[in-house]
C-alpha cells in the first residue's frame, strides 16, 4: 500500500527524515511512533505529497507520491490536527462541497458519521473547537470508503470523551481499509496497530508487527544473592540497566522465553530469581526514546 | 469541477463582490455626471480617489479568489483532496475574468452608453480598457496572490517588487547622472514599450500560475517574480529608440508619404528671438537667477520642404550629437519637439527652430570650438483625415469619428471653449480654429497634438472615453491683441476642427558641418 525507499527531507541545514525506508503492508494499521519532531508528519506530508522530498522516493497505491492524481486521491482519506478547511463555510456546506470530488461518496454513511460524531451541520468550521475540528475532519475523511486513511497525530490536544467518539467512529468504519497513524498518544494507537515503526529524529529506529514487537519487550527484573560488582558489559539488546540493592532491572528487547535465563546467569553470577512482564507500549516507546536520547548525549 | 469550485468561491466571497462591483459603478457615475466640461469640481476630487478604489478593489477580490485555496503552505486541506488543479485554475480565472472583470466591463459600458454612443461603440471601448486594466494590476494580482497564502503577504509583495523595481530604475538614472531614460516616454511609440512591458507581465503571469498551480513551486514562483520585475525595469532602461521606432515606421499607414520632405540647417533664418510678449514663469525665471548650472538653450534654424498639402510634421524624437575638431563625440543629447503645420496647399518652404538644451559645464568648455553637429531624426507626418465645422456658440456635434463635441464660452468671455468625448480611444491630432463664415475670417488656429500611433485596441486608460479640446481665444482682455473673428462674431461663427491621422514614421538625419554654440543661444 506504501512504500518508502531511503526518504528524506531537509528544512535548510536540517534534516528532519533521513534515509527513511518502510513499507505498510495492505490491510494494516501501521503506526509511525516517535517524539515530537521524529520527523512523523513530515514522513506523512511527503507521502501526501503536500511536501517535496529531498531526496528518495515512496509509492502510494502504487503510484510514486509526486505523481499523486485525484484518482488516487479519492481513495485516500487525510486526518491531521494541521489541516485548514475553510473557516468560513458552514459543516454541512463543506461537506457538500466535497461530496461530488468522490465517486464513492456514501450519502447514508456521511449521515451516519454526523449523527455519530455529534456535529453541528449549520455551524461554520471557524466556530468549532480543536476538537470537533479533528471529528469534522474524520466526517469528511471517512464517507468515501478510503483504501487508505492517514491519519496524523489525530489525538493531539483532544480530551478523553473526544477521543472516544473519534476512536469508535474509526474503528466502526475501518473495514478493510489500511490505517497510516502517527502518533505520540501510544495508549490510543496500543489497541490499533497491528504494525509499527519508530521514528527518531527522522531516522527510523525499527519498524515490526505489534505481535512481534510485544514479544520481544520485556520488562526484566533479576534479583541476586547479593549486590553485583559492576555491570558494563551488559549486551546491547538490554536497555535501561539499572541495578538497586541486589536486584538488577532492565529492557530486554529479544526476549525470548528459552534463552533468557541462561544469558542473564552467563553475565550475571548468583541469580536467585528472573521475573519478566511484559510491556506496554508507552513502556517500549519510553524505554526507546529515553536511550536513543542518552545516546545521543 | 470547474463551475463546482467558482459556485464555492460565490459562497464564500458574495459580499465581496457586491462591494467590488459597486465600487465600479461610482467612477463611471461620477464620469458621467461629470459630462464634457468638468464643472463640478468637488465631483472632480472625487474621482481620484474613486477610481483607485474601483482598480485595487478588483486586485483585491481577485486576490482573495485565488488564496481561497492557496497554494503555498502545507496545512490546506484541498491538497489532499481529489480536486484537479487545473480545474482550479479555470474556476479562479472564471470568477476574474469573467465574473469580476464582468462588472468592470459593464459598469464601463453603460458610463459610455449613458454618454450617448451606440452599444457596439460602448462595448468595445469598454473591453479594451478593462484589457490594459487586466494586464497592468488584475494579473499581476493573481500572480502574487499564487504565490503568496495571505492578502497581507500579497500586498507586502506587490510594495517589495513595486520598491524593487523603482530602486533600480532609480539607481540607474543615478549611474547616469540623473537623466531619464524610458526611451519611448512622451512619444506616440510609447505604446510598444508599453507592450513590451505587458508582454513581461503576461508571460511572468503565465510562468508563475503554471509553476504554482502544476507543480507547487512556490520558491520557483517567488524567483519569477523577482525575475519579471528585473525584466520589466529592463524593458523599461533597456529598449533603445531605434529599432522601436524602426517597428513603427513597418506600420506606417501610408509608408512613403513622405518620402520628398527634406530638412536643412538654413543660417539665413537668423538667430531665434524669444516673441515679444512671452515671458518666463517664476519657476524658470527663480532658475535662472538662482539656479546654477543652468543649461544653454540652443536653437537651430531649419528650413523644411516637400510637406504634402494639409499635412502636420512633427517630431517623434531629434538625437543630438556635438562633434569636435577631433571627431570625438562632445556631448550627446535630445532636442525638443517641433511641429510644423501646412493648412491648405503647402508651396511654399516651412521654418522651425530645433531647440536643445546643452549643460552649462559642457557648454563652457565648448563655447569657443567649432562642432560639428549631427541629429537623428524621427519624424511622423499627418495628413488631414476630417474637418468639422461647430457652432462656437452652444455647439453640440456627434459624429463616429469626431466622438462627441460641445462648445462654450469661458466664464471670462474670452474664449470658446472646445470639449470632445470619444467612446475609446479618440483622435489624438488636430488643430482648431475660430471662423466666421460669412466673411470668410479665421483666427490663428491651435494645436491639439499628442499622437498616440498605438492601435486602437491599446489603451492605458483608466476611463473608457476618451476627452480632447482646447480654448480658442477670441478676445484679449489686455486689448493688446485684436482677433479676426471677436465676440460680436460669434454668433455667426463656427470652430472648425481638423482632425489628421498619421500617415508615414520616417527618419532623416541633419549634419551641420561647422557652428560655434554661441551663435545659436537664444535672445
Amino acid at each position: 500500500m506504501i512504500q518508502a525507499h531511503k526518504l528524506s527531507k531537509k528544512f535548510g541545514r536540517h534534516d528532519a527524515v533521513r534515509d527513511l525506508s518502510f513499507a505498510v503492508p495492505e490491510g494494516s494499521a501501521f503506526a509511525l511512533i516517535g517524539a515530537n519532531g521524529a520527523g512523523k508528519t513530515t514522513t506523512i506530508k511527503i507521502l501526501m505529497n503536500i511536501l517535496h522530498a529531498s531526496g528518495g522516493m515512496a509509492e502510494v497505491l502504487g503510484v510514486d507520491s509526486r505523481r499523486l492524481s485525484p484518482r488516487e486521491l479519492a481513495q485516500i482519506g487525510y486526518v491531521s490536527e494541521n489541516q485548514d478547511m475553510p473557516p468560513r463555510m458552514r459543516v454541512d456546506e463543506f461537506i457538500a462541497y466535497l461530496r461530488p470530488f468522490y465517486p464513492t461518496w456514501d450519502a447514508a454513511l456521511e449521515k451516519t458519521l454526523l449523527r455519530q460524531l455529534r456535529l453541528p451541520p449549520e455551524r461554520r468550521i471557524r466556530d468549532l473547537s480543536h476538537g470537533m475540528r479533528m471529528k469534522m475532519a474524520l466526517a469528511c475523511a471517512l464517507p468515501f470508503r478510503p483504501r487508505l486513511l492517514v491519519l496524523d497525530e489525530p489525538f493531539s490536544g483532544l480530551d478523553p470523551l473526544v477521543r472516544d467518539e473519534f476512536m469508535e467512529s474509526l474503528l466502526h468504519q475501518a473495514g478493510e481499509m489500511t490505517i497510516l497513524i502517527s502518533s505520540h498518544e501510544l495508549g490510543e494507537i496500543d489497541g490499533v496497530a497491528t504494525h509499527l515503526a519508530f521514528l527518531d529524529e527522522g531516522r527510523l529506529l525499527f519498524q515490526e508487527s505489534m505481535t512481534d514487537v510485544i514479544a520481544r519487550f520485556r520488562e526484566v527484573r533479576v534479583t541476586l544473592d547479593r549486590e553485583p560488582a559492576v555491570a558494563t558489559h551488559a549486551p546491547s539488546d538490554w536497555l535501561q540497566l539499572r541495578t538497586l540493592g541486589n536486584v538488577v532491572s532492565f529492557v530486554d528487547t529479544q526476549f525470548s522465553e528459552a534463552g533468557l535465563g541462561e544469558r542473564v546467569k552467563a553475565l550475571l553470577p548468583g541469580v536467585r530469581d528472573i521475573d519478566t512482564q511484559p510491556m506496554g507500549l508507552r513502556s517500549i516507546f519510553t524505554a526507546l526514546a529515553r536511550t536513543a536520547r542518552e545516546s545521543a548525549v | 469541477m470547474v463551475w463546482h469550485i467558482f459556485k464555492k468561491d460565490w459562497k464564500l466571497l458574495w459580499p465581496f463582490f457586491l462591494a467590488v462591483a459597486v465600487v465600479q459603478f461610482i467612477p463611471a457615475a461620477i464620469r458621467v455626471k461629470l459630462g464634457l466640461f468638468g464643472e463640478d469640481p468637488v465631483l472632480g476630487y472625487v474621482l481620484i480617489p474613486a477610481t483607485v478604489v474601483a482598480i485595487f478593489g478588483v486586485a483585491f477580490l481577485a486576490a482573495a479568489i485565488v488564496q481561497q485555496d492557496s497554494i503555498p503552505g502545507v496545512r490546506q486541506d484541498w491538497l489532499v483532496r481529489p480536486v484537479r488543479r487545473r480545474d482550479l485554475l479555470l474556476a479562479k480565472l472564471l470568477f476574474i475574468l469573467v465574473l469580476v472583470e464582468g462588472t468592470a466591463i459593464a459598469a464601463a459600458t453603460l458610463q459610455v452608453l449613458e454618454s450617448g454612443f451606440s452599444l457596439h461603440q460602448s462595448l468595445s471601448a469598454a473591453f479594451f480598457q478593462n484589457l490594459f486594466l487586466i494586464s497592468a494590476i488584475t494579473l499581476p494580482a493573481i500572480a502574487l496572490a499564487s504565490a503568496t497564502k495571505t492578502i497581507v503577504e500579497c500586498v507586502i509583495g506587490s510594495i517589495v517588487a513595486y520598491l524593487g523595481g523603482a530602486a533600480i530604475l532609480i539607481a540607474f538614472a543615478a549611474a547616469r547622472g540623473g537623466d531619464e531614460r524610458l526611451e519611448a516616454a512622451g512619444t506616440g511609440s510609447w505604446w510598444i514599450m508599453q507592450s513590451a512591458v505587458l508582454l513581461v507581465i503576461l508571460l511572468g503571469t503565465c510562468f508563475v500560475l503554471g509553476t504554482q498551480y502544476l507543480y507547487r513551486r512556490t520558491a520557483v514562483a517567488r524567483g519569477s517574480i523577482a525575475l519579471s520585475c528585473v525584466l520589466f525595469v529592463a524593458v523599461l532602461e533597456f529598449l533603445p529608440w531605434k529599432p522601436l521606432f524602426a517597428f513603427q515606421q513597418h506600420l506606417s499607414s501610408q509608408p512613403g508619404a513622405a518620402h520628398a520632405m527634406t530638412l536643412s540647417f538654413d543660417a539665413a533664418l537668423g538667430k531665434y528671438h524669444q516673441p515679444s510678449g512671452i515671458t518666463l514663469s517664476d519657476q524658470e525665471l527663480w532658475e535662472r537667477l538662482h539656479k546654477p548650472g543652468t543649461p544653454a538653450e540652443l536653437f537651430l534654424p531649419l528650413s523644411i520642404s516637400g510637406l504634402p498639402d494639409d499635412s502636420i510634421l512633427k517630431t517623434d524624437k531629434s538625437e543630438v550629437r556635438l562633434i569636435s575638431a577631433n571627431g570625438k563625440v562632445a556631448y550627446r543629447g535630445v532636442g525638443e519637439y517641433f511641429e510644423v503645420r501646412e493648412e491648405g496647399a503647402s508651396n511654399r518652404q516651412s521654418t522651425a527652430y530645433q531647440e536643445f538644451d546643452v549643460p552649462e559645464t559642457v557648454y563652457s568648455r565648448l563655447k569657443s570650438q567649432t562642432l560639428r553637429v549631427e541629429i537623428d531624426y524621427s519624424l511622423t507626418l499627418f495628413r488631414l483625415e476630417t474637418a468639422f465645422g461647430i457652432p462656437a456658440l452652444g455647439g453640440d456635434l456627434r459624429s463616429p469619428r469626431l466622438g462627441w463635441c460641445e462648445t462654450q464660452m469661458n466664464e471670462s468671455g474670452s474664449a470658446i471653449e472646445l470639449r470632445c468625448m470619444q467612446a475609446g480611444k479618440g483622435p489624438t491630432c488636430g488643430t482648431a480654429f475660430l471662423e466666421n463664415p460669412s466673411t470668410g475670417m479665421r483666427n490663428p488656429g491651435l494645436s491639439i497634438c499628442d499622437p498616440d500611433y498605438a492601435p486602437r485596441f491599446i489603451r492605458s486608460d483608466v476611463d473608457p472615453t476618451s476627452h480632447y479640446g482646447l480654448n480658442l481665444r477670441f478676445r484679449d482682455p489686455s486689448g493688446l491683441t485684436q482677433y479676426p473673428v471677436d465676440g460680436p462674431q460669434l454668433p455667426k461663427s463656427q470652430v472648425v476642427l481638423r482632425l489628421y491621422e498619421p500617415q508615414d514614421h520616417f527618419t532623416r538625419q541633419l549634419t551641420i558641418p561647422a557652428i560655434s554654440l554661441p551663435d545659436w543661444e537664444s535672445k
